[in-house]
């Protein structure tokens, strides 16, 4: 591990500690939150990087956040920064959910608790869009693209067909598509 | 020994589940298998998960091994739902790097993007579909509408990070629901 991995080291984990705080919405935001931080403003990975993190992230078995961590840390900062990273994004849900234990009864049925979470769950889809919008030039680069965007949200939403294997399939048609563009492209 | 079964249980979890609601039967059957909670509880704890930050999987693991085992019970079932992230993901971390390079890899990830961004805007349906409406769109909310979209200029035309947009968003809740009941 060189000096510029290690000296990443503290940023990764103060930041995944801030990105653990705000994680609603089945990981998507951490997606989002990462791309303001590291895409955009930081410039350490690029938006292809962050949607290769996220669709393996996705294709392993776990938490997709705790994998899209580990991927991300990995990259910038080795194995140490895998396990800061997923340390990090880990510890401020872990507390509040011990805290909460506590006053389950409370938060179970208050009133103000349910109205304020309405507000965070409406915010849950634009936070998706959001990190969408960026990806999107990332992963499309022709009509193929298109077609096989299509086809990934057609078999999640309308069958019961696993993420992985959905992967698979996009990674397969991907391998065809490559081959025959470069067989075309010599004759 | 508590703590060994809460992890060993937790690890069967995480490796048979892809996160999110996938994982819930899974919950559902350990729980209730080794009378750790009751199939109410389960649905609570579901609800309160969605309610905190976090992967529901470390939410429920934390909240079953806390009820359970304590402090030490939580540490031990969130290792153990995070045990795949920590093997299988960091393996396919050094993988990703070692064959960033190879033209294979390439092709297949010219593939495997488009397939994201499609599953991406699958999720973006889903969970409009439960954000903003009722049961069978029955009951739009207008509320969580206007807020959605407020959100949506804050996130994109504004560039707010998020944070700060979730903090606006859950104030504007409670503003409505206060207002509006």
């Amino acid at each position: 591990m060189d000096q510029k991995q290690r000296s990443r080291l503290p940023d990764v984990f103060i930041n995944f500690l801030k990105f653990g705080c705000f994680t609603f919405g089945g990981g998507w935001s951490i997606v989002a939150q990462i791309q303001k931080e590291y895409v955009e403003k930081k410039r350490w990975i690029t938006d292809e990087e962050l949607l290769d993190f996220t669709s393996v992230g996705r294709s392993i078995p776990g938490l997709m956040i705790g994998n899209a961590s580990v991927l991300f840390g990995h990259h910038v900062a080795g194995i140490p920064g895998a396990l800061l990273a997923l340390l990090g994004i880990v510890l401020p849900p872990f507390a509040i959910m011990i805290a909460v234990t506590f006053i389950y009864g409370l938060v179970k049925d208050n009133a103000y608790v349910s109205y304020a979470m309405m507000g965070v769950r409406a915010a849950v889809v634009p936070i998706i869009i959001s990190a969408m919008v960026k990806l999107f030039k990332a992963g499309m680069k022709d009509v193929f693209c298109y077609l096989i965007a299509l086809g990934g949200l057609v078999l999640c939403l309308f069958t019961g067909i696993s993420n992985v294997l959905i992967v698979v399939i996009g990674a397969a048609a991907g391998l065809i598509y490559m081959e025959v563009k470069e067989r075309h492209a010599v004759s | 020994m508590l703590y060994l079964e809460l992890f060993l249980s937790f690890v069967m979890i995480g490796f048979t589940s892809f996160g999110g609601m996938s994982m819930i039967p899974l919950i559902n059957d350990e729980m209730l298998s080794h009378g750790w909670m009751t199939a109410q509880e389960v649905a609570d704890i579901v609800a309160i998960a969605e309610m905190t930050p976090g992967p529901l999987g470390l939410n429920c693991a934390t909240f079953a091994g806390m009820r359970t085992g304590g402090i030490l019970g939580a540490a031990a079932a969130s290792v153990g739902v995070l045990l795949p992230s920590l093997s299988l993901c960091l393996i396919a971390a050094i993988f990703m790097e070692r064959f960033k390079e190879s033209k294979l890899m390439g092709h297949a990830l010219y593939g495997i993007r488009p397939v994201c961004i499609g599953m991406i805007a699958a999720v973006v349906i889903q969970q409009s579909m439960v954000n903003y409406a009722g049961t069978w769109l029955l009951g739009i909310s207008w509320q969580a509408l206007i807020i959605g979209a407020a959100a949506l200029v804050l996130l994109i035309v504004l560039k707010w990070s998020v944070p700060k947009t979730i903090v606006v968003s859950a104030a504007l809740g409670l503003l409505f629901g206060v207002l509006f009941g």
